[in-house]
């Protein structure tokens, strides 16, 4: 199989195993599970079997056509970025979907779990892999939306909704801004083809130079954010933790929320090595960083805290890509790279803990929970490994990425020069520090300390080993990354990143550098972190005060305010531009077509009245429409039923009159015959309705609606007087066709029955079915009289 | 057709039926409507009748000699059928136009004694003919 069909095979067969799962658990009940997890298992081999190509630092694009008319192709992109995204969803797929067999419970509608686990899956890999923007926008919206799904899961609880809701509004907008981006980016280089503009280094250089650059950048970027929780974003993340916690661990610690950052590591040989990109990027993760991981402290739930611990190391990869100059464009990429693999072991194994520990004490409250480190020792040990590895302690895998980042950082620092060489640095400390201080938080509240006995259960049991094993795997896989760091960065974070520089890279990742800046660094984060650990309680109590005192400092203050309100704002809209009164509908109609009218009447003819005017007319007819007006005017005034109607039904037969006049014979017999049928119903209806009803008319109201009425008068008669002054664009008359054919074709010689029953015969057609609709329609009405 | 008075007769019908849509009783609206449509049959009518011109009825047994001036269109003067400026001769009115309009009579009658028949409905259901008060109903 070449490389291609294997890669469609990896992306595809979640989405069929997806479609097979309620079948699947006919047979297996509530072991389905495990069918799910097996699919993982054949999608990661299926990635996997690829991995050769990409480890020998080549790259593979296939295509097959998709929508050849806009140029869009079904293709795939393998490279080592991808390549690392795709194991990591399918490997931590794998490792939830096994776990979620204990953690669910058998009443659980545990079909449409694993349906909607198998189909995010599918649209991770389809996204990570996709070699055009089209695609990647279309998957990217996929995992938005099964991630609504997801955090929506448990139907019933209104938090679930709200939280669910918040983040498709947040994801899936960010996605359409994103899209925006693609385009623009389409208009500068022509090409929807994501490896085609990243192995053109002179496509890439118009792009940097284009006026659009930062427009586009922007908009890329704000969908990147938006996915991985980024500024001022951030806040669906901790509202998506309603989630069953697999899902939390595996969409938003370990894939979906990397998506964002995967989209800047793709853009990053485009746009990187401009001053916008280290400004937006890096400022926007820095930021985001710092205040993510201070807001953590105030959390009580433990998934809260690791929710808000997945912001901030979220924003240590987005602040590392962003690290560049214009010598050297990606100084960050290789930790970020790193950083990206050991924080989805470190941190999927945290919230596999989680998921234990709210499955054996029954509450996720770090206030009631403590001392558990009796009763679940083997958790206990797992969780320290996770927790240590996010701290940044040695040998885990979190402390080899962490002094990475910490050496980018006084590198990209020495780059920029005072003060910066100790801005950037200092960052990226407190962001050390702060994430030290709440994962010992996460050891200290759960299993040290006293057991709190009042609110927790008599007996905690160790969790069974269906949960156990997942989450133990996840933490001998940051042990083995931080011992021998050397199998992951040669087999996989040196191909991603010789596929970001667009250069062979060779990384050389060891625990003892000697007395660098970097190892400074570190011991002022252990320092400063127990420091800062002591004063976390009141840290916390004091961000309580001051969102209680000023609730309009939290980006969710303002998110409520514009969704929630939404729905009172549209029924307010609504309501307004919708009253219910037919009169307010025909008054905007009116005065809106007058003024579409008007308007390009005075642009194309310049003058409101035209200069050649016609005041022939011949006796008769001044006489017939003087009549006519007098008749309409009466029809108008005259306030009883039958008055009116009589005055209609004449001015009916004065326009039969006229007809002849305008030479239309046919027309004044139909007008003729409908006129009288017309006052016999009028008649028939009037004498049912016994005129109850007498509106009385105000000066103003009065007032208002002649006002309406001359202006479409004016309006009309303008119209009327400038039509015959050639401002409409020529066109040649249909008529020409039927006077000449209509003897030698029908043999007709009134041309306008000929044109009715020959030429236009559908036309007659179709007036005979409106009569018949109408017909039926008078029929029911007077039928369903009966029925009461 | 550039006669004034015709455009002046049309434009007042316009404005006597929107007058007569804005009330509030069903029936004088209905009213309206049927002024309304006179006065759109008549203005497309009368956009295709010229001066000097035959009803659309061919005399004698074949049409179409070159010969006959039937519409002079001059699409580079902008001179146009079925407009066309006075001086022009032509030898018939448009024929177009009028079963158009044949069509737009029929119609608007079928829709007049509907909406007619509606009406007499709503005042059987609701004892009313004010719009207003039926919103109220309705609530």
């Amino acid at each position: 199989m070449n490389s291609f069909t294997v890669i469609a095979l990896a992306i595809f067969l979640p989405f069929l195993s997806a479609a097979t799962v309620p079948l699947a658990q006919k047979i297996l009940r509530h072991r389905v599970g495990w069918f799910a997890s097996a699919m993982a298992f054949v999608s990661f081999l299926l990635i996997a079997y690829v991995a050769p190509v990409v480890i020998h630092g080549d790259t593979f694009t296939g295509a097959v056509s998709w929508l050849p008319s806009v140029g869009v192709e079904f293709s795939v992109y393998i490279d080592g970025l991808s390549l690392l995204i795709g194991l990591i969803a399918s490997g931590i797929g794998i490792i939830i979907m096994s776990y979620s067999n204990g953690y669910m419970s058998h009443k659980e509608d545990l079909s449409r779990y694993y349906q909607y686990l198998l189909l995010f899956m599918g649209s991770m890999i389809g996204m990570v892999f996709s070699a055009n923007t089209i695609q990647l926008f279309i998957f990217w919206e996929l995992t938005s939306i099964t991630s609504f799904l997801l955090i929506g899961y448990w139907r019933h609880r209104p938090l679930s909704i709200y939280g669910a809701t918040k983040s498709l509004v947040i994801t899936a907008a960010g996605g359409l801004v994103m899209f925006i981006g693609f385009l623009i980016l389409h208009s500068i280089t022509g090409t929807f083809d994501i490896p085609t503009i990243l192995h053109d280094s002179s496509m890439i250089e118009n792009i940097k130079n284009h006026d659009l650059f930062l427009v586009t950048l922007i908009f890329i970027f704000i969908g990147a954010a938006a996915k991985s929780a980024q500024g001022p974003f951030y806040i669906w993340l901790p509202n998506a933790m309603e989630a069953p916690t697999p899902v939390s661990a595996f969409l938003h610690s370990a894939t979906m929320v990397k998506a964002g950052v995967f989209l800047i590591a793709r853009i990053h040989p485009i746009f990187s090595g401009t001053e916008a990109w280290f400004i937006l990027v890096s400022g926007t993760g820095m930021a985001t960083m710092v205040l993510a991981g201070f807001l953590a402290f105030r959390q009580n739930d433990i998934k809260g805290i690791l929710a808000f611990s997945t912001i901030s190391q979220l924003a240590y990869l987005v602040t590392m890509y962003g690290y560049t100059t214009y010598h050297e464009p990606g100084i960050g990429v290789a930790a970020a790279t790193f950083h990206l693999l050991n924080h989805a072991t470190f941190k999927a194994c945290l919230f596999l803990v989680a998921g234990i520990v709210a499955h054996e004490a029954a509450t996720r409250d770090i206030r009631k929970l403590g001392g558990l480190r009796h009763e679940m020792p083997l958790t206990f040990i797992v969780a320290s490994i996770g927790a240590l590895a996010m701290a940044g302690i040695p040998p885990l895998n979190g402390f080899l990425s962490k002094e990475m980042f910490y050496e980018s950082s006084v590198e990209m620092g020495a780059a920029l020069g005072f003060p910066f060489g100790i801005i950037v640095p200092a960052i990226a400390v407190i962001g050390g520090v702060l994430t030290f201080a709440y994962s010992i938080k996460l050891i200290d509240g759960i299993f040290l300390g006293k057991r709190k006995d009042e609110f927790l259960p008599h007996h905690i049991h160790e969790a069974p080993y269906v949960m156990l094993i997942p989450a133990g795997l996840l933490s001998v896989l940051v042990i083995l990354f931080g011992l021998v760091p050397s199998i992951p960065v040669h087999n996989i974070i040196e191909p991603v990143t010789s596929g970001i520089l667009l250069e062979t890279v060779h990384l050389h990742v060891t625990h003892w550098h000697g007395f660098t800046p970097a190892f400074m660094m570190t011991i002022i984060t252990f320092v400063l972190g127990l420091l800062i650990y002591t004063k976390y309680d009141s840290l916390a109590s004091w961000q309580d005060r001051l969102n209680a005192s000023y609730p309009w400092i939290s980006v969710n203050y303002y998110y409520d305010a514009i969704v929630n309100n939404a729905r009172t704002n549209a029924y307010r809209v609504s309501s307004f531009v919708q009253p219910g009164f037919v009169k307010t509908y025909i008054n905007a109609l009116l005065i809106l077509t007058i003024v579409l009218i008007m308007i390009p009447m005075i642009a194309l003819s310049g003058d409101l009245i035209p200069q050649t005017l016609s005041f022939d007319i011949n006796p008769y007819e001044a006489l017939l429409m003087l009549l006519m007006v007098v008749a309409a005017i009466a029809a108008t005034v005259l306030p009883k039923y039958i008055p009116a109607i009589i005055a209609l039904s004449s001015l009916g037969y004065m326009v039969s009159l006229l007809f002849i006049y305008l030479k239309a014979p046919d027309l004044a017999l139909t007008q003729i015959l409908v006129e009288t049928l017309t006052t016999i119903i009028f008649l028939l209806v009037i004498v049912r309705i016994p005129q109850t009803f007498r509106e009385k008319l105000s000066k103003a109201n009065l007032t208002r609606d002649v006002f309406i009425s001359g202006l479409v008068s004016v309006g009309v008669f303008i119209v009327l007087i400038n039509a015959t002054q050639g401002i409409v664009p020529p066109f040649e008359s249909l008529s020409h066709y039927f006077i000449e054919k209509s003897v030698s074709l029908t043999g007709g010689h009134n041309l306008v029955n000929v044109i009715l029953v020959d030429f236009r015969g559908y036309d007659t057609l179709g007036e005979i079915s409106v009569l018949c609709l109408a017909a039926l329609g008078v029929y029911n009405l007077i039928h369903s009289r009966g029925e009461r | 057709m550039n006669n004034v008075f015709l455009s002046l007769t049309i434009a007042i019908l316009f404005g006597l039926g929107t007058f007569l849509i804005l009330r509030k009783d069903v029936i004088k609206v209905i009213i309206g409507l049927s002024i309304i449509s006179h006065a759109v049959n008549v203005l497309i009518v009368s956009s295709g009748v010229f001066n000097g011109d035959n009803a659309p009825i061919i005399n004698g047994h074949v049409s179409d000699s070159s010969s006959n001036i039937i519409f002079n269109d001059v699409l580079d003067n902008g001179v146009l059928a079925p407009v066309v400026a006075n001086t022009e001769e032509v030898a018939y009115v448009d024929p177009l136009v009028q079963a158009l309009v044949l069509t737009a009579i029929v119609i608007g009658f079928s829709i007049t004694a509907f909406i007619l028949i509606l009406a007499y409905r709503i005042y059987e259901e609701y004892g009313t003919t004010d719009i207003n008060e039926l919103k109220r109903l309705w609530g």
